[in-house]
């Protein structure tokens, strides 16, 4: 039985525009997650990747369809999915003048559970920042600091919205390690990213969403070889780039 | 216990947030310091003897005995000498008075009474109605001694409300309304705008913490820090400036504490309605800034315009204020104060009423 089942969802908003119009900023969305697999969620900004997370993390209210974690209606038993689950948001920002050991005490307090910081802050890293303050960390710390406070319930399923946007390539190939690792720990992972060589080498498997809707879902190497633009003669490769412009357009998004 | 672990371990989180910001502490200290110090010293300047010269142009006992009894009195301090250089002393604003005694001061006082006379400076004048009676109950007391005569009557002072009329004293209860009503309105209203902001209210909306976990620790830390705060600000009046406080503590602190739960239930509305800074900076100033001047803070609300009393006793600060200074200067019970109670429980249930229905978790956090 899949950990993730998630059948039509759909979200309206009101149009920008004209408040009495609605839109549909998911339309439909049905997704099988596996226990242990990487799931990237690719799409343009505005496809309605986050609003689809923030619906299954229990964020969002959900306005049709149905979502389970672990068989467990995020609808009507949002507290309890909470408890499986790790999210890690765009926003990293925490409270001032709190050092990250007392900020993971406090995250693992708000799930009743007395953690043990520094074992967290070794798994990311940073124990040597236990006395740091948030402030003081550089972008790939803060990223790491976000997944320890993501793993303080050791959730069954982690969520990682665009881990590693404005991230230098070696903080960005030590958080993918991070990942990796959690992954080889039998953890579901599901991340949203823009960087199609992330989602290559992280994902199992990749859903494509534009307007609301997934239009393509399968393995990288399935997608490769299904969207990317044969080439004339025989040697060239195509890449997921090629597929996410094939399938969403060449026209620049806001 | 009443809070639970969860609630505890964030209530403790919120006091080290606040401890750790020395500015915060020290601009809740400050103001209300600097005021109490300004307004005391003021105080205190008024006691200070004032400098009155005397040519004694007589050399009989009456007028050395008149001279003796003006430098005994607390009130003047007294300056003895020529007439010409008394003069230009008072004019350099070294003395605020001359008296000039006559030669024959004193002198067949059966026929005809002697004259001083008196040489102020016009910009002084203001206290020669302190001073003139003090003259005339001097001369008067020289005159019955000299006439052999007891005094018709005297007069016993007894004070039975033991209730000091000092402007500081009725300053320092406003003063500390003022501050919790400032503490309360920043931890609760400004806080959450900034936790907003940052998006740790949506971090922590994504664990299982629910808003009344939430509220409470909000409510018991700034509950902590506004008795803290206030327990300073009362041993510093007490200890530096000799405030007295006659009334009951358990009733003063009853009323801080009514107090501070309105102001946090506002500051909890105020936060939920401002999306940003500069919504909440305005929407703050909105409330607390009439609240400052209306509510008897700095002068009592009867001496403001008649027709905006009524308006200005119907502010919650103002109930909270005239409450802690009846208890402060009056030694009111709580069962005294019942008009003031009744207005702060009336605040109470609306702006507990108003925070409930406004801080949404889902809406405030996104």
């Amino acid at each position: 039985m899949p950990i993730i089942e998630v059948c039509d969802l759909q979200k309206q908003y009101p149009l920008p525009d004209d408040k009495s119009q609605k839109f549909f900023a998911v339309n439909g969305v049905s997704l099988s997650i596996e226990q242990g697999e990487v799931f990237g969620i690719l799409g343009p900004n505005g496809a309605g990747k986050t609003t689809t997370l923030e619906m299954i993390e229990g964020l969002n209210d959900i306005d049709g369809g149905e979502a389970l974690i672990d068989g467990i209606s995020v609808r009507t038993n949002p507290y309890r999915v909470k408890e499986r689950i790790g999210v890690q948001l765009q926003a990293n920002e925490y409270f001032d003048n709190v050092s990250l050991e007392e900020l993971l005490s406090l995250f693992g307090a708000l799930y009743h559970r007395t953690i043990d910081p520094m074992a967290l802050l070794a798994k990311v890293q940073l124990e040597d920042k236990a006395r740091a303050k948030p402030a003081a960390l550089s972008g790939g710390q803060k990223q790491r600091f976000s997944i320890a406070c993501a793993l303080v319930n050791e959730p069954k399923v982690l969520f990682l919205d665009e881990p590693t946007t404005g991230l230098d390539p070696q903080a960005k190939r030590n958080l993918w390690d991070l990942v990796q690792g959690l992954n080889e720990g039998g953890m579901t992972i599901v991340l949203t990213t823009h960087n199609m060589e992330e989602a290559e080498e992280l994902c199992d498997r990749i859903a494509i969403m534009d307007h609301g809707k997934i239009i393509a879902e399968g393995t990288p190497e399935a997608l490769i070889l299904e969207f990317a633009p044969e080439p004339p003669e025989a040697p060239l490769h195509g890449n997921l780039e090629d597929v996410f412009l094939s399938l969403t357009g060449h026209g620049l998004r806001e | 216990m009443i809070l639970n672990p969860l609630q505890r371990h964030l209530t403790s989180v919120f006091l080290k947030i606040f401890l750790r910001d020395r500015r915060s502490i020290f601009f809740s200290l400050f103001f209300p310091v600097i005021f109490m110090t300004v307004f005391s010293l003021a105080n205190d300047r008024e006691q200070e003897p004032i400098n009155i010269g005397v040519a004694n142009l007589s050399s009989n006992q009456v007028a050395s005995d008149f001279v003796q009894r003006l430098s005994d009195s607390p009130v003047f301090n007294t300056v003895t000498g020529e007439s010409a250089p008394l003069r230009e002393a008072l004019i350099a604003g070294d003395q605020t008075m001359v008296l000039e005694l006559p030669a024959d001061f004193g002198q067949s006082p059966e026929t005809r009474s002697s004259e001083i006379n008196v040489v102020v400076d016009a910009a002084q004048v203001s206290q020669l109605g302190l001073i003139m009676p003090v003259l005339e109950q001097t001369l008067l007391s020289i005159e019955r001694e000299f006439r052999g005569i007891a005094p018709l009557f005297t007069i016993a002072i007894e004070d039975v409300q033991a209730r000091s009329q000092r402007y500081i004293d009725f300053l320092l209860p406003g003063l500390m309304a003022l501050t919790l009503m400032n503490l309360s309105i920043a931890g609760s209203g400004f806080n959450i705008v900034e936790y907003r902001r940052k998006g740790i209210l949506k971090r922590l909306f994504v664990t299982p913490i629910e808003p009344k976990d939430f509220i409470t620790a909000i409510v018991f830390a700034r509950m902590t820090i506004v008795l803290v705060q206030l327990t300073v600000l009362i041993v510093l009046a007490v200890v530096l400036l000799d405030i007295r406080i006659v009334g009951n503590f358990f009733a003063y602190y009853f009323v801080v504490i009514l107090g501070t739960v309105i102001f946090l239930c506002l500051g909890f509305s105020l936060g939920s309605l401002a999306k940003t800074q500069e919504t909440i900076g305005a929407l703050g100033n909105i409330v607390i800034m009439p609240q400052i001047f209306l509510s008897g803070i700095f002068y009592p609300i009867e001496s403001m315009p008649e027709w905006i009393q009524p308006l200005a006793q119907l502010l919650p600060l103002s109930f909270v204020s005239t409450g802690m200074r009846e208890i402060a200067n009056a030694g009111a019970a709580l069962t005294d104060i019942l008009p003031s109670l009744l207005g702060i429980a009336v605040w109470l249930a609306i702006s507990f009423l108003a925070a409930t229905r406004l801080f949404l978790w889902r809406e405030v956090a996104s």
